[in-house]
């Protein structure tokens, strides 16, 4: 292929990605009307009125702010829980029988699709009274379970048991051999798995909507974009309004940490 | 068991100063405990065993609770409502044995649901693996400014489903018709979406548009696990393009391929956010997925219990689906 070519397809391919973008980008600045005429033009002002509207009443900043909580909630707990779950299966299922048991054990959980659970979850939580972003963030780390425990336990063994039995000899105990030798070894499956379950959680929308849809104050960002449209649906400019901002604040993490993520993103998957 | 001998003649000597607590048990631990059991204590090694057995069990509880709150109890729970009439409000119901089960299978809406979702799924993987494929090899180009090309590529991947519905609802309902009666051309004029046949074609469109970026980045990093020399040797020997992409660039890329199967599957099987979003199922039921029917059945329209046999059903199936699949890419692996 001549460089001619391959720049041409590149254009091709950058241009499907980019005129939506473009195009979602300009529309909260234009009026309706404006945007019936063309939809690629650029605004004859640069009118923030929707965005004003959009940002009245401290909804969008509540749903940010319950959307951080969820992750940072979800990602501590998979940090701590996870590896710490991970390592005595990783260790033992060798010689113990309730090791190797418990690991296929949770290992099924990834074959069981998410519709069985759905609707028993609901009631679940309902009655446990977890219809908040609190109880959602600890469904989400028991519904991560079996993910991790495969991503780590498959990592674990793959290092060397050597550095354990040293620390042994020194005369730790086994807590400390896990804080101290296995935690930084295992820091990048830790990071491959931080950014997948990351990923999913801000963007999830379905168990939000199923659990945190009862009040606003309970909205995540994507519930938000949802009742806004369902809310101002003839309005577009202004639903796309509360759409372009709910999605800046994961573009200006991956315009920051891009390199980051794509790496580890790939280097948990070619390994597990 | 196997790194454990070489090093255990060097360690030999500490065992000694557990043969005065134990000595059959050193015996026979030499022989089959790892390496981490080898110490030097004066508590004697049953009770370092015991110390690291209560860690070990702590360090599993707080997991296993979860899970079995989480994942087990909601699993039960499910096979019980089943096999009730509970509309999912009401105080009071009844089990009804298998009946929901029964009705299951001569509901046309549940079968229609389940070929559209096979469908979806069989379209959805091989236009992710050879869109996928392709894109890679695009981007694997040593060109100048390659970098910014992947980072737009990818950026799909991180946005949520619902904003990419959104923005390609807009485009199918408002700018697509727009740009048609502009350039006067008639298939443009009508959304995709709104004709039973297009439907399904136009979801899938803004489903492969977003659920290729990641796909494509694991096989960019598959493409660059292969060495140069192996191209260069085969060009020596005069292989065309294809036979070196057929030879070299695809064995390389098995592994890859297996997992991103497993995964589009998977995602094209519970689709949900794509077909809620964007036709909410329609027109006439074109696009209803599984996982919307179910949640339609369940909080729309107050078929509890009946929603739940049918999740407990597709579960199956896709529970089914995934085991055979993975069992394949697993025999892939091996060449």
């Amino acid at each position: 292929m001549s460089i001619a070519v391959t720049y041409a397809l590149l254009i091709i391919g950058a241009l499907t990605i980019v005129l939506p973008l473009y195009m979602t980008a300009i529309i909260p600045f234009k009026t309706v009307a404006e945007n019936t005429a063309s939809y690629f033009a650029l605004p004859s002002r640069f009118n923030l009125d929707n965005f004003r509207t959009v940002l009245a009443g401290g909804r969008f900043f509540r749903a940010l702010a319950n959307t951080a909580y969820i992750t940072a909630f979800v990602l501590l707990g998979n940090a701590i829980l996870m590896p710490m779950l991970s390592y005595p299966i990783a260790r033992s299922m060798h010689q113990s029988p309730f090791y190797r048991f418990v690991y296929y054990f949770i290992l099924i959980s990834i074959f069981i699709p998410f519709q069985v659970k759905m609707m028993p979850l609901v009631k679940l939580l309902s009655s446990l009274r977890m219809m908040h972003p609190t109880g959602l963030s600890i469904l989400y780390i028991a519904s991560s379970i079996g993910e991790s425990v495969f991503l780590y336990v498959g990592y674990m063994q793959s290092l060397p048991e050597e550095l354990e039995a040293a620390a042994y000899i020194d005369g730790a105990n086994t807590f400390q051999v896990y804080t101290r030798i296995v935690v930084p070894l295992v820091k990048p499956m830790m990071a491959t798995a931080l950014i997948r379950n990351g990923l999913w959680i801000w963007n999830d929308f379905l168990l939000p909507l199923i659990i945190l849809n009862r009040s606003w104050t309970y909205w995540t960002l994507t519930l938000f974009q949802y009742n806004f449209r369902t809310e101002y649906s003839i309005d577009y400019s202004l639903t796309f309004a509360a759409l372009v901002m709910s999605m800046i604040p994961i573009m200006l993490f991956y315009v920051f940490a891009q390199k980051h993520i794509v790496s580890g993103l790939t280097s948990g998957a070619l390994k597990g | 068991m196997h790194h454990v001998l070489p090093i255990s003649a060097q360690y030999s000597v500490l065992y000694t100063g557990m043969w005065v607590t134990s000595t059959i048990e050193v015996e026979m631990d030499s022989m089959a405990a790892g390496a981490k059991q080898r110490q030097f204590s004066f508590l004697g090694k049953k009770s370092k065993d015991r110390s690291k057995n209560i860690t070990f069990a702590l360090f599993v509880t707080p997991g296993l609770i979860l899970y079995s709150i989480f994942l087990v109890l909601p699993v039960v729970m499910g096979v019980y409502y089943s096999v009730t009439d509970w509309n999912g409000i009401s105080r009071r119901f009844n089990i009804v044995g298998i009946k929901n089960y029964r009705s299951i299978f001569r509901d046309s809406r549940f079968s229609n649901a389940v070929l559209f979702n096979l469908k979806y799924t069989v379209l959805l993987t091989v236009c992710v693996v050879v869109l996928g494929i392709a894109l890679a090899l695009l981007l694997n180009k040593r060109v100048k400014g390659i970098t910014g090309f992947r980072a737009m590529y990818f950026f799909p991947a991180v946005l949520s489903a619902l904003s990419v519905t959104l923005i390609f609802g807009q485009i199918f309902y408002r700018v697509l018709p727009q740009i048609g009666s502009k350039l006067n051309i008639g298939f443009l004029q009508k959304s995709l979406l709104s004709s039973k046949t297009t439907a399904p074609y136009g979801v899938l469109l803004v489903n492969v548009w977003q659920g290729v970026a990641l796909p494509t980045i694991l096989f960019l990093a598959g493409l660059q696990t292969i060495p140069d020399e192996l191209y260069e040797a085969a060009e020596i020997d005069g292989a065309n393009a294809w036979a070196r992409f057929r030879h070299i660039t695809l064995p390389f890329l098995v592994p890859i391929i297996s997992i991103v199967l497993v995964l589009t599957a998977k995602s094209g099987l519970m689709v949900f956010e794509y077909v809620h979003s964007l036709t909410d199922g329609g027109p006439g039921g074109a696009t209803e997925s599984i996982s919307l029917l179910i949640y339609r059945h369940a909080f729309v329209e107050n078929k509890f219990a009946y929603s739940i046999a049918e999740a407990m059903v597709a579960g199956l199936i896709i529970a089914a689906i995934s085991a055979i699949q993975i069992s394949i890419s697993n025999r892939m692996k091996v060449y």
